[in-house]
């Protein structure tokens, strides 16, 4: 169900209104999309609370739900917290920039909802499918830091400003090593259209293990898990997460938003986690290919296999969160700079001589 | 150059050890959580001992309860009060006389005959120091701290605390409508008349 689709269905059933036409579907797509990104922070949010809570060996929330505080798991607990965010009284501090302060939520969720138009959901099901999907979605990624460094200005807040900076300084390093080892699928695939890519993946290894790029030869192994631990440093996730660093900086430049705004940021946070896993998943472990080779595949499967990996991609991450210790300042340099860097390009330089004697 | 890969290698393992004990740790949850869901969910009580040898002084004092249906009205209780949270209003009545509208008995468990009916019994359980000085004075003993030699008159409860304070003063009598009250306080002229 791409853009085309609904363009061509438009104009066969309505009309030749080109401008309509595109709008129409423009608006229906970015609406589904949207949709989509608000049931995810929804579930997102509610199994980040369970699995935060079960490796603590706590319970999490319990309460909201059918059965009003019967145990019943508060299955409702992440509607119960976006109503109460909704009614929230919106404040916005008397010295901020009242015009930066109140489009920098927009931004950040733009930025990160705009990668989801070129993720391939399954065979059939793209928003748009693009020659250059993976430069895109690296490309677009990068639009949040503006809006990021905007909401920390605007804010005139000390803790806001350095939240801003630290996490304009994170993602622009950690784009490195992602943007390298994002290359090694590139050039292994030979295009950047992300439905090629994933179909260059179809296929087994000795029959039996899937002809994911990141089982295909040791260096793209490597390279998916520098690219995935790049991603998270580049959500502002935990270890990572410098930026909003609770203890030091109250919630960095998320400070002085409240109500609808900061359900904002939280939802481009679960948003740009999905696209980063989105595009890992594409990238490196065949997309929407069924992880068992030539097993139930096909455009509406497909949709299953893709959101399955991607749940996994980020249920790790939140295992990531409730796990590591955040790194200092020096230490995210060092690992970025000192061990990504140098690793992702050997990987580069590995995949084309393993290329050169494999073929 | 060693002591770079080494970093390396340090940092994977022990990253890995630690996912190992979060992943162990969340899928044990029904074993290992901690959490008490408290108001569906308690710890279960202590034993009704604190130590003494002697039975008489093992009493632990939770809280106050009447039996309203042994009270004769005799205000001993509410003299012997320190803190005056007893409040008690009687009418009078006749003697061993059951008096079923307001479904009075005439006499206690123990046989004493009633002289009043008790038209009010509060204690503030706000104010009450658990000093137990009431309950001695008692001759029906319907007065009691719930727990200990009473355990078995009343089900004991530590937890207590409501949501309005005047729902800690605890009403013990029955509720009488103002004409009930009335009947009860002119019987005689009402007969007369």
């Amino acid at each position: 169900m791409t853009i085309d689709f609904i363009i061509n269905q438009f104009t066969e059933i309505i009309g030749n209104f080109p401008v309509a036409a595109f709008l129409v579907a423009c608006a229906s797509v970015g609406g589904l999309l949207f949709v989509l990104m608000a049931l995810n922070a929804m579930v997102a949010v509610y199994v980040e609370r369970k699995v935060s809570a079960f490796m603590m060996d706590r319970l999490g929330p319990m309460g909201q739900g059918p059965g009003l505080h019967a145990g019943k798991w508060g299955i409702l607990q992440t509607f119960a917290d976006a109503i109460k965010l909704l009614i929230k009284e919106d404040t916005i501090p008397k010295s901020a920039d009242q015009i930066l302060f109140k489009v920098a939520p927009f931004i950040i969720f733009i930025g990160a909802i705009i990668g989801l138009s070129a993720l391939p959901f399954s065979s059939s099901i793209q928003a748009v499918d693009l020659n250059v999907g993976v430069f895109y979605i690296i490309a677009v990624g990068s639009i949040g830091v503006i809006g990021i460094v905007m909401a920390g200005w605007a804010s005139n807040n000390k803790w806001s400003l350095y939240g801003a900076m630290r996490s304009a300084a994170q993602i622009i390093s950690y784009e490195i090593p992602a943007g390298l080892s994002i290359i090694v699928p590139i050039m292994m695939s030979g295009t950047m259209n992300l439905q090629n890519l994933i179909e260059y993946q179809s296929g087994s290894i000795f029959g039996i293990f899937p002809n994911w790029i990141m089982f295909q030869n040791p260096f793209a192994f490597l390279a998916f898990f520098i690219f995935f631990i790049s991603a998270v440093a580049e959500t502002n996730r935990t270890p990572f997460d410098i930026p909003e660093a609770e203890s030091e900086l109250v919630a960095g430049w998320m400070t002085e938003y409240s109500g609808f705004r900061w359900a904002v940021f939280f939802l481009s946070e679960y948003a740009n986690m999905f696209v980063v896993s989105g595009l890992a998943v594409a990238g490196f472990m065949g997309g929407w290919l069924s992880p068992i080779p030539g097993f139930l595949n096909s455009p509406v499967l497909g949709l299953f296999w893709f959101f399955g990996k991607v749940s996994f991609l980020i249920f790790v991450m939140m295992w990531f969160r409730w796990t590591f210790p955040r790194l200092r300042v020096d230490q995210l340099m060092y690992v970025c700079w000192k061990v990504f860097i140098p690793i992702a390009m050997l990987n580069i330089f590995g995949v084309g001589i393993w290329k050169l004697i494999f073929g | 150059m060693s002591k770079y890969f080494t970093n390396i290698y340090d940092t994977v393992n022990t990253l890995w050890t630690g996912m190992r004990i979060t992943f162990r740790h969340m899928m044990n949850i029904k074993k290992d959580n901690v959490t008490l869901q408290y108001p569906e969910e308690r710890w279960p009580r202590p034993e009704r001992d604190i130590g003494f040898e002697l039975e008489d002084y093992n009493v632990i004092r939770t809280r106050l309860h009447v039996d309203i249906d042994d009270c004769i009205g005799c205000f001993r209780c509410e003299k012997a009060c320190p803190v005056d949270c007893i409040k008690i209003d009687t009418i009078k009545a006749g003697r061993g006389e059951d008096i079923p509208e307001v479904a009075h008995t005439g006499e206690t468990s123990n046989g004493t005959k009633k002289g009043f009916v008790v038209s009010r019994f509060t204690i503030d359980m706000s104010e009450c120091c658990y000093c137990n000085l009431c309950t001695y004075p008692c001759p029906e003993e319907c007065i009691f701290m719930v727990g200990g030699p009473h355990s078995s008159k009343h089900p004991i409860d530590y937890e207590f605390s409501e949501v309005d304070r005047n729902d800690l003063i605890y009403q013990f009598a029955k509720k009488l409508t103002p004409k009930q009250r009335n009947d009860l306080q002119q019987p005689k002229e009402k007969a007369k008349a």
